[in-house]
């Protein structure tokens, strides 16, 4: 029990980040798979590199969930393509997300920065 | 398995693929366009993108959703495991099959007599069959016509009761005389079954006790004797040589209102004016009627006869003389009705059922084990899928399936086989003189039977072993090498048990069967206390035919001095009963100066008897005298009782010149004769009288007894009656062992099928354990050699194989013997000249059993114990 729980709740905080982030990217307007994968490989210089194995499937777990639509249009070098946008149900949940994302950073900036005095004792 | 993929599931497989690849030619030609060569852009894409497949795997199942896309994905899977072991796949299904149809054969029958006890009429649970005095089996017809009358019109609990009586006559008129099956009925008789007329129309209330000559065609008579005839109805027609105006045609299928007897005609109940006597008194020769009646919505049975015993203690009292003996009434559903073939049904058919089931059970257990084994050698397949991410509920749904899908197959299959096997059973009823309508028949209630019990059959195959399965941990069987593949201790031990249960269940029906097989022995050797093997008898149409009573007498005399003067005929003589056909006749009978308890059934069996009678049966007149071509219609009345009759009236008195009453005359004893078989051999004795022939005989059967054989002696006597007048019609004409045989047919039907059911309960239970022993056996192969080469001997081998498979057999020949102690318990009534618990059946049941089983535990263990240690160590 014990073991699956945590293993589930590391999955759970990696999928809520992916999600996130792709919904954050589509916040600029809707964009196709490949679209997303630049654009954060642009943004966070090469750093963040999302997997196409993770990325693919968290667009369909997002379309099933109601947060994205698709639809296929043409792309300006004339190539058809998918392209997802944010659903206000998206919006919605991305607004919860981030604010989950803050206080996690928060909670982990609090244990990461302490004063070393305060540990010794 | 394109038909089990929907839609949906395809087009969004074909877009993910498009995305895809949308996804490579725009990174591809972005490289181009950063001036990269276009074979070097693509390897960079594909590189970069990563494993296609995979991500299409992935991707596709975060569409999870339709259970419709899971179920099918599971069944190609299910079907592909199963195209992969064809061995597993071809004998699970067939033995599934065999055991459904056995349980489905059984169903058809029932589902043909008891539960269509009047095919056409509508709502027959409604339906109620009534029976006057005491309940016995095949009673005569228990109500006269004014009885019936005031019952029908004095009730509050019924909807309508109708009266019939079932007879025989001769169609004349056309170029052979043809014996036809006939109904006096009441008018109300079609109506309160709910049967609608095909052509013209039915009988009206005022026609029912009037002389009114009219007659309703059954559809067979009218498609075999009138062609189909569209304009039957208003033509007349010959019955009996006189002329009758058919009023309409019943529709197709309906064959009258007693249960598995055929009706081909009804006429109303004094359709010529000739019965009037029959139709205004209340006891003797007028008590005629079979009566059903159809409940009222929402009464009860016992509410119902609370009423009409109400109704028939108001006629008793208003006629004693005439309701002598017991008038209660009793009330049966159509279902186990006394009169007609349900009674007999009811007593065979669900007991069959039950060994059916038992049948079915073991064959679970067998093809359990089977999949057991089979799981167990797939145990790292099912632990590697396990741990790369299946949870356990797809596991189980999988091994479930697989159960399902077997058993649909087997279901399909036994649908198939049901509908030839349902129809055999009219083989067990050999032709005589009784019109016997009773096959199975395979309609939707079988079909749906079939269905309910192979879902249930594959949920018991596939959850055992699925259930065990599922609790084997992923980790340890993947760590855990060759050694113990061979599966757990709970594995094992389920296996066992599986084993012990097929002995278990297979023990009872051996046992049941060799009850069976003994019984149908002792009624064969039985002696019924009548000559059975040089007899010939033959009905003769006479009185059916339309001749004056005068002329037939004449006929008889003729014919008896004929048939006697033919060589190789000892004696000849009349009867108009034949012992041991499923029928006889009653009679109430009230001895002078007896007086009986309250509640005593005056009733007798009678049977009417011209001279020589006994002599030609070898049953010994013990004390007076046979009857003599003196006792004729204008001597006195004469009887001979048998010696239950005389026991009963006349205890420690002399019977000879007592007096009995029946049909309101005097008759006197002028013999006493030997007690013989009138229904069954293992009947309790009832009294019986035999009256004069040429007094009161009804119905003509010649009597014939021969030097020889029978049957060699029949067209001599079928010429012998056709030289007295061309036109007499001559039926039935057949050795009495041939007739008397009706009277096993239900122990040569519960035999034949307890017999199969063991057969493949042996069968299944042999090669279950045989099968588990050589598994097991083989699995301990590195084992027995790391033994044999320690010093271990052959002998030890041997013991130590056969030990494991002797324990299982004993076990289960415990249980199973306890479970036989109960379930004999069910069928001791049909047992005859054995207990059910009989020592020697047992006895050699057990040890057949027993050895077999042995045999089977064997030839694994002989196999093992000749390995070479070196290769068995070898092998892993």
């Amino acid at each position: 029990m014990n073991e699956k729980d945590q293993y589930k709740n590391r999955i759970e905080l990696l999928q809520g980040t992916l999600d996130m982030i792709i919904l954050q990217t589509l916040q600029w307007g809707p964009q196709h798979g490949y679209g997303i994968v630049q654009a954060l490989r642009l943004q966070t210089g090469d750093v963040l590199q999302v997997e196409t194995g993770s990325l693919y499937p968290a667009l369909h777990r997002l379309e099933r969930q109601g947060w994205v639509q698709s639809e296929w249009k043409q792309s300006e070098s004339k190539q058809k393509a998918r392209y997802y946008r944010i659903t206000a149900k998206g919006k919605k949940q991305l607004a919860r997300d981030l604010g989950r994302w803050e206080r996690i950073v928060e909670a982990i900036g609090s244990v990461m920065y302490v004063k070393p005095k305060e540990s010794t004792s | 398995m394109k038909w089990f993929s929907n839609f949906g599931f395809q087009r969004r497989n074909r877009e993910l693929q498009e995305e895809i690849d949308a996804h490579l030619q725009m990174a591809i030609a972005d490289r181009v366009a950063r001036g990269e060569a276009e074979e070097t852009a693509r390897q960079a894409a594909v590189r970069e993108f990563g494993n296609i497949l995979l991500v299409q795997d992935v991707t596709s199942q975060m569409w999870g959703g339709g259970w419709l896309e899971q179920i099918g994905r599971d069944v190609r899977y299910v079907l592909r495991q199963l195209r992969k072991s064809p061995g597993f796949t071809i004998t699970a299904t067939a033995m599934l099959a065999v055991a459904i149809c056995a349980n489905s054969t059984v169903f058809s029958w029932i589902d043909g007599t008891m539960l269509r006890p009047i095919p056409g009429a509508r709502d027959t649970g409604d339906l109620v069959s009534l029976q006057r005095g005491e309940r016995n089996f095949s009673p005569t017809p228990p109500f006269s016509y004014l009885d019936y009358r005031d019952l029908r019109e004095q009730n509050h609990t019924f909807a309508g009761i109708l009266a019939y009586h079932h007879d025989w006559i001769t169609l004349t008129g056309g170029a052979l005389p043809e014996r036809a099956y006939i109904a006096n009925v009441s008018a109300n008789y079609f109506d309160v079954l709910g049967i609608k007329p095909m052509l013209g129309r039915f009988f009206l209330p005022d026609e029912e006790a009037r002389a009114v000559p009219n007659l309703v065609l059954g559809y067979a008579l009218w498609k075999t004797r009138y062609g189909k005839d569209p304009a039957i109805v208003g033509k007349s027609i010959e019955v009996a040589r006189h002329p009758v105006t058919v009023i309409g045609v019943a529709p197709e299928g309906f064959v009258g209102a007693m249960p598995g007897i055929r009706q081909d005609l009804w006429v109303t109940l004094d359709p010529l004016g000739t019965d009037v006597w029959r139709m205004t008194h209340r006891s003797g020769g007028a008590v005629w009627l079979n009566v059903i009646g159809r409940l009222r919505p929402g009464v009860s049975r016992g509410q119902a006869a609370q009423d009409l015993d109400t109704v028939m203690r108001n006629i008793v009292a208003a006629y004693p003389d005439q309701h002598l003996g017991d008038n209660r009434i009793t009330l049966d559903p159509m279902w186990r009705s006394p009169f007609g073939a349900n009674g007999y049904m009811a007593a065979t058919l669900p007991i069959l059922l039950a060994f059916a089931g038992v049948v079915l059970l073991l064959t679970c257990a067998n093809v359990a084990t089977l999949t057991l084994v089979r799981f167990v050698s797939r145990r790292r397949e099912l632990a590697i899928r396990q741990s790369l991410g299946a949870n356990r509920i797809q596991l189980v749904r999988q091994m479930m399936l697989e159960g399902v899908v077997l058993s649909i197959v087997a279901g399909a299959v036994a649908v198939v086989m049901t509908s030839w096997t349902a129809k055999t059973f009219a083989w067990f009823f050999r032709a005589t003189t009784i019109p016997l309508a009773l096959n199975g028949g395979m309609d939707h209630t079988v079909v749906i039977g079939i269905a309910v019990s192979s879902l249930l059959v594959g949920m018991l195959c596939g959850a055992l072993p699925a259930w065990r399965s599922s609790h084997a941990p992923a980790a340890e069987v993947l760590k855990a090498e060759s050694a113990s593949i061979s599966g757990g201790s709970r594995h094992r031990k389920l296996l066992s048990g599986l084993v012990v249960a097929q002995i278990a269940l297979s023990l009872p029906l051996l046992i049941c069967s060799g009850l069976f097989l003994r019984t149908l022995r002792n009624l064969a050797g039985a002696n019924p206390g009548f000559e059975q093997d040089h007899i010939l008898t033959a009905t003769v149409g006479l009185n059916i035919a339309g001749y004056s009573n005068d002329e037939a007498q004449l006929i008889r005399h003729k014919i008896l001095d004929r048939v006697s003067a033919l060589p190789g005929v000892k004696v000849a003589s009349f009867t108009d009963w034949i012992p041991m056909t499923l029928s006889h006749k009653g009679e109430d009978a009230y001895p002078e100066g007896y007086v009986p308890h309250p509640h005593e059934s005056l009733q007798v069996y009678h049977a009417e008897v011209a001279p020589r009678y006994f002599e030609s049966l070898h049953i010994p007149v013990l004390e007076g005298r046979e009857f003599t071509l003196e006792d004729g219609e204008k001597a006195p009345r004469v009887l001979i009782v048998d010696e239950t009759a005389a026991r009963r009236y006349w205890p420690g008195q002399d019977p000879l010149g007592k007096r009995l009453r029946v049909w309101g005359s005097l008759f006197t004893v002028v013999g006493v004769a030997r007690n013989s078989t009138h229904m069954f051999v293992n009947e309790s004795p009832e009294p019986m009288i035999y009256m004069s022939f040429f007094q009161v005989g009804y119905e003509t059967i010649v009597q014939v007894e021969t030097e020889g054989n029978p049957v060699d002696l029949a067209p001599a006597v079928e010429n012998a009656i056709h030289e007295i007048d061309t036109r007499l019609p001559v039926f039935d004409v057949r050795s009495m062992r041939e007739s008397t045989q009706m009277a096993s047919s239900f122990a040569v039907i519960q035999s034949t099928l307890a017999g199969i059911f063991a057969l493949i309960g042996l069968v299944l239970a042999v090669t279950g354990i045989y099968g588990v022993v050589a598994y097991r056996t083989q699995m301990r192969t590195h084992e027995i050699g790391v033994r044999m080469a320690l010093g271990a001997s052959r002998v030890d081998v041997l013991r130590l194989v056969l030990s494991q498979g002797l324990w299982l057999i004993g076990i289960g020949l415990g249980l199973g013997l306890a479970f036989a102690l109960g379930l004999t318990r069910i069928i001791v009534r049909l047992l005859y000249g054995i207990g059910a618990n009989d020592p020697v059946t047992v006895v050699s049941v057990v040890m057949l059993l027993g050895a077999m089983s042995l045999l089977a535990c064997y030839f694994p263990a002989h196999r093992a114990m000749r390995r070479n240690p070196v290769i068995a160590i070898r092998e892993l």
